[in-house]
């Protein structure tokens, strides 16, 4: 509207103006034409300054100044004053027709109308518009663009169904084919979501150097007026079978503040957990914590949903999948307890039923004389505690009982220090009157890696501290995994409150910067349960003597399951993503078909120590059944890294089993999955990019257009383009402004005389 | 005043004189456990502390000169303080060291559930309540264990049936010396022991879904007394080896209770 206005007064549009170099072209020399107009200058003034009568030397003044402004434009348009700009030479030079061929631009945002009806109204076919006004001017070429870019013969075949939208490698694929022509630009038309990651920034950079302006015209809205989104899920890559997963889940929208929603997760179509919620503001995010159970093993695909809503613009944003490996194994946990418990009784029953866990038990009846219980075989721990890492390492956890430092030695205690801060093991520690403080552990390299701080023991009397108190969740320790032992948030923390009282008989009051404290004691300070990231591993207190009372207190039900599920869930947790010495990672576990995926492994020895002259096999087992082997190289990045990369060409789950073996023999074994499917982030933050596009066009000297100004797009191109071009002037003198203003002096001039009575 | 001390000697004649006839009575009843008027119980404060399970007794099967016999105190508490002392001393075990060698609790009273072994001595007397009877089952079922002594006999009916309104359907097993209750801390080479009552004495178990291989919920030491063993070890009134042989089964008993 403004461009139009302005061009009915300039005559031509801003773009002209701005691309333009203002000149003057008049037959006579410069000096001629402002002597010519001082003269009549002067003549002008002294005409005014002798005429008398009734005028007042004011008037004489306004109407000289009338008279001489306008003499000044006469003298401007005699001189003629043009517009000197360089414009593409018609039919010599090429135009690249970039057009997004992906699933966005089927979203109908505008008036119930899809994006895509944009390209074919204006470029599918030669009749559209703007393809016929390109036309006129460049030689055209085509692209369509989503996960892979083509060249397009007929603009008519596009399908709109990419999954992806690599905007940096088409705008790179098409400045290449098209380099060794005379190229004006690039157009670009797109909704502008670039979820391909990572790869703009260098496609711009040799487009930039070859002053190739792209020219992008951006379809769609920039926010939805009604819309629901699932955004961000995070959920762990690796799980033990039966572990309860938290996962927050991100949800925003417009337009339905306040309006209550289910968002559910899916097991392979069945629903395992869902949560009702009251969405917020609009825009605002809200993280949603959904509790579920990875109840089956393999890969296991978890569909998170909300229910599209009444209205919704796009309803494919409401769904989110990821992809979590259930594995089917037992977990090995040592339990070391120096006294005979009743800990010791009530925690084994509560894990026995687990058949993913395998707590193995060594506990020290007397001096040297040691029961052993869960163990993998008659010499297994008959030594007693581990006297080698290679041995120590072999568990994912560690739970040190009633039993004091001094039982170890240094090297056993360093042992324990490094399955936590080198292997990445989890340690926990129970209360009683020979851990913590009170059993010697301050000052040892145990006590480093505990989350509370250790110090001198702080006995009341000759009996030691002791104090009975009730427990309640913090704020972190009522989202914590380890600490659900219920179904729900609420009843989790309510339960917590309910639970009869434990004893403790370590005053452990402060945990480390860098320490989380999940349970504390109701009315005092007393940490309950705490725990810390150490290294590679993680470290646990749990400063109570006797958890079984939340077992057999005469208030428990005799059928209530809450002790085990706690036991469960936290030493699920304590173990939780704690490495074997062969771990395999894709950083990609979902990749489309044709894409190429990456496997990563982590190889190293009994002691953890990083190897990189294994021979390592990666063994990908095909959804038809069919095998690839794939040798894997060191990386020579880091140390004990293999890399193998597969193009996967069939949709569905891929088994990556990863061996590596050291001097022939086998060190141990991986496997993670793939999963090959076209992707559902077109959906995702799909609306109008604008920012981007508009910063594209701005660093390569284009211009961004919307589907309502793009049709001056061919004229403007034309002017700012690059490739062969002419010189071309444009006159301003015949500007319909300067006659305006013109007639407008003149009108000045005899209207101030009218109302000064000298007409 | 001299009237007032004659008075008070002919008042302690008697005294001395009931003392004297009491003190036969509990002899010849066997009691050690007149004993229930000594002071209470310790409070819990997580170590292991020994229970003794108190019950009333059906006026009918009481049995003793004057019915004075009361059988849940048999060799209370020189039993219980001697295995006390024995366990701390040979094992790792944080033992609570009461006056009493440990606490007297009835099966309905909630403060038991604080102590998960437990000892019941002549099961064949006892006649317990429905409230004792949940108290138990709950006992059971949580995760308690309950050391069953010093019976014989007919008694061995009584014991099955109180049980058996516990938990219906339970059915002891009798044990042999493969069960892992008899090596939890001593290797126990055979399970003769010289009778106590006549026929030789033999170990049953209760075991969850009366699966041998499954939890235990007690054990009974049928037509045996180790209690009795302890209470006299420091006599010399039984054998060395057989009081022994009664400690390692003690010992045993309260290991396993406390790992499985």
């Amino acid at each position: 509207m403004l461009d139009a206005l302005f061009e009915l007064f300039f005559k031509y549009r801003p773009l002209i103006f701005e691309q333009g170099d203002f000149a003057f072209r008049a037959p006579w020399t410069g000096g001629l034409a402002v002597a010519a107009a001082v003269a009549a200058g002067v003549l002008t003034w002294r005409s005014y300054a002798q005429v008398r009568g009734n005028s007042r030397p004011l008037d004489r003044v306004v109407l000289a100044v009338v008279r001489l402004a306008a003499f000044a434009m006469l003298a401007f348009c005699l001189m003629r004053p043009v517009l000197v700009l360089s414009s593409v030479v018609p039919q010599q030079n090429f135009l690249g027709v970039l057009i997004d061929d992906s699933r966005s631009m089927r979203i109908a945002d505008r008036d119930e109308t899809p994006r895509l009806q944009f390209v074919q109204d204006q470029l599918a076919t030669p009749e559209g518009d703007l393809r016929a006004a390109l036309n006129e001017r460049f030689a055209l070429r085509f692209f369509s663009f989503s996960s892979e870019t083509d060249r397009l013969d007929v603009v008519d075949e596009l399908g709109f169904d990419g999954t992806r939208t690599h905007l940096g490698q088409a705008l790179a694929r098409a400045h290449d084919e098209l380099s060794d022509v005379p190229l004006s630009g690039l157009v670009v038309v797109t909704d502008g979501a670039d979820n391909a990651g990572g790869e703009l920034e260098e496609a711009l950079l040799p487009i930039q150097a070859a002053g190739v302006p792209i020219f992008s015209v951006g379809l769609g809205r920039e926010s939805y007026e009604r819309d629901i989104e699932l955004g961000r899920v995070e959920t762990p890559r690796r799980v033990l079978r039966g572990s309860a997963l938290v996962t927050d889940v991100v949800v925003t929208h417009r337009g339905y503040a306040g309006r209550p929603v289910t968002i559910q997760v899916e097991d392979e179509g069945r629903i395992v957990g869902s949560e009702n919620v009251t969405l917020l503001r609009d825009g605002e995010l809200q993280t949603v914590r959904l509790r579920f159970t990875a109840g089956e093993a393999g890969p296991r695909l978890f569909t998170f949903r909300v229910s599209p809503q009444q209205g919704e613009m796009v309803t494919q944003n409401n769904v989110r999948e990821t992809l979590i490996a259930v594995d089917d194994r037992r977990d090995k946990v040592l339990y070391f307890e120096g006294e005979p418990r009743f800990e010791v009784k009530f925690l084994r029953r509560a894990v026995e039923d687990d058949e993913n866990l395998q707590v193995a038990i060594l506990q020290r009846t007397a001096e040297n004389k040691f029961m052993r219980f869960n163990v993998d075989g008659p010499d297994d721990l008959a030594g007693g505690f581990p006297r080698t890492r290679a041995e120590l390492f072999q568990y994912r956890g560690l739970i040190l009982g009633s039993i004091e430092a001094n039982y170890f030695t240094p090297d056993q205690l360093r042992m324990i220090s490094d399955f936590v801060n080198h292997r990445g093991g989890g340690l926990l520690m129970l209360g009683s009157r020979r851990s913590f403080a009170e059993g010697g552990y301050a000052g040892t390299p145990v006590a480093d890696v505990l989350p509370v701080v250790v110090g001198e023991p702080r006995g009341d009397g000759e009996d030691g501290f002791f104090v009975e108190v009730a427990v309640e969740t913090t704020r972190a320790g009522a989202t914590h995994a380890s600490t659900q032992i219920a179904d729900t948030e609420e009843l989790s923390v309510a339960r917590w409150r309910e639970l009869p009282p434990i004893t403790i008989v370590n005053p452990v009051t402060e945990v480390k910067p860098g320490a989380t404290t999940l349970l504390t004691a109701a009315d005092s300070d007393l940490v309950v349960l705490a725990f810390q990231r150490y290294g590679a591993g993680k470290s646990m207190a749990f400063p109570v003597q006797d958890s079984w009372t939340w077992q057999m207190h005469a208030d428990i039900a005799v059928d209530d399951m809450t002790h085990e599920t706690y036991w469960r869930r936290l030493l699920r947790w304590l173990i939780d993503g704690v490495p074997d010495q062969v771990v395999t990672e894709l950083p990609q576990d979902r990749v489309q078909p044709g894409e190429p995926a990456t496997i990563l492994a982590s190889v190293g020895d009994a002691n953890f120590e990083e190897l990189n002259n294994s021979v390592v096999l990666a063994s990908v087992t095909h959804p038809n059944g069919e095998f690839t082997d794939l040798p894997m190289e060191w990386t020579a990045q880091r140390d004990g890294e293999y890399r193998a990369t597969f193009t996967p060409s069939t949709e569905g789950f891929y088994e990556v089993r990863v061996e590596a073996l050291a001097d022939d023999e086998l060190l141990g074994e991986d496997v993670t999955y793939l999963q090959v499917a076209p992707s559902d982030a077109e959906f995702h933050d799909s609306t109008l990019r604008a920012s981007l596009l508009e910063r594209l066009a701005e660093e390569t000297g284009g211009r961004f257009y919307t589907a309502e100004t793009a049709s001056s797009l061919a004229d403007e191109i034309q002017y700012v383009g690059g490739g062969v071009t002419v010189v071309e002037e444009h006159d301003l003198w015949d500007m319909p402004i300067l006659l305006l203003l013109l007639a407008s002096l003149v009108l000045g001039e005899w209207s101030f005389r009218r109302f000064r009575g000298l007409a | 005043m001299r009237q007032h001390r004659r008075f008070s000697r002919a008042r302690l004649a008697a005294a001395a004189a009931s003392a004297l006839v009491l003190a036969l009575l509990a002899a010849t009843a066997g009691i050690s456990g007149a004993a229930d008027v000594l002071p209470g119980n310790v409070a819990y404060d997580g170590r292991f502390t020994f229970v003794r399970l108190r019950y009333d007794m059906n006026w009918g099967l009481r049995s003793g000169l004057f019915r004075r016999d009361i059988k849940w105190a048999h060799d209370y508490p020189r039993a219980e303080q001697n295995f006390g002392r024995i366990v701390e001393e040979i094992s790792s075990l944080d033992i609570h060291l009461a006056p009493n060698g440990g606490n007297v609790l009835p099966l309905d009273d909630p403060e038991l559930t604080r102590f998960p072994v437990a000892y019941m001595a002549e099961p064949g007397f006892w006649q317990p309540t429905d409230e004792e009877i949940e108290g138990l089952r709950n006992y059971l079922l949580k995760g308690g264990f309950v050391i069953f002594d010093d019976f014989t006999g007919w008694h061995w009916e009584n014991f099955t049936a109180q049980m058996a309104r516990a938990l219906p359907g339970i059915r002891p097993i009798q044990l042999d010396i493969s069960h892992p209750i008899f090596h939890s801390f001593f290797d126990i080479e055979t399970l003769e022991m010289a009778p106590m009552y006549g026929p030789p004495p033999t170990f049953w178990g209760l075991f969850e879904d009366n699966d041998p291989a499954g939890r235990m919920y007690g054990i009974a030491n049928y037509e045996n007394d180790i209690g009795e063993y302890w209470e006299y070890s420091d006599t010399g009134w039984y054998a060395v080896d057989v009081t022994n042989e009664a400690y390692k089964f003690g010992v045993n008993y309260v290991m396993h209770a406390l790992t499985h």
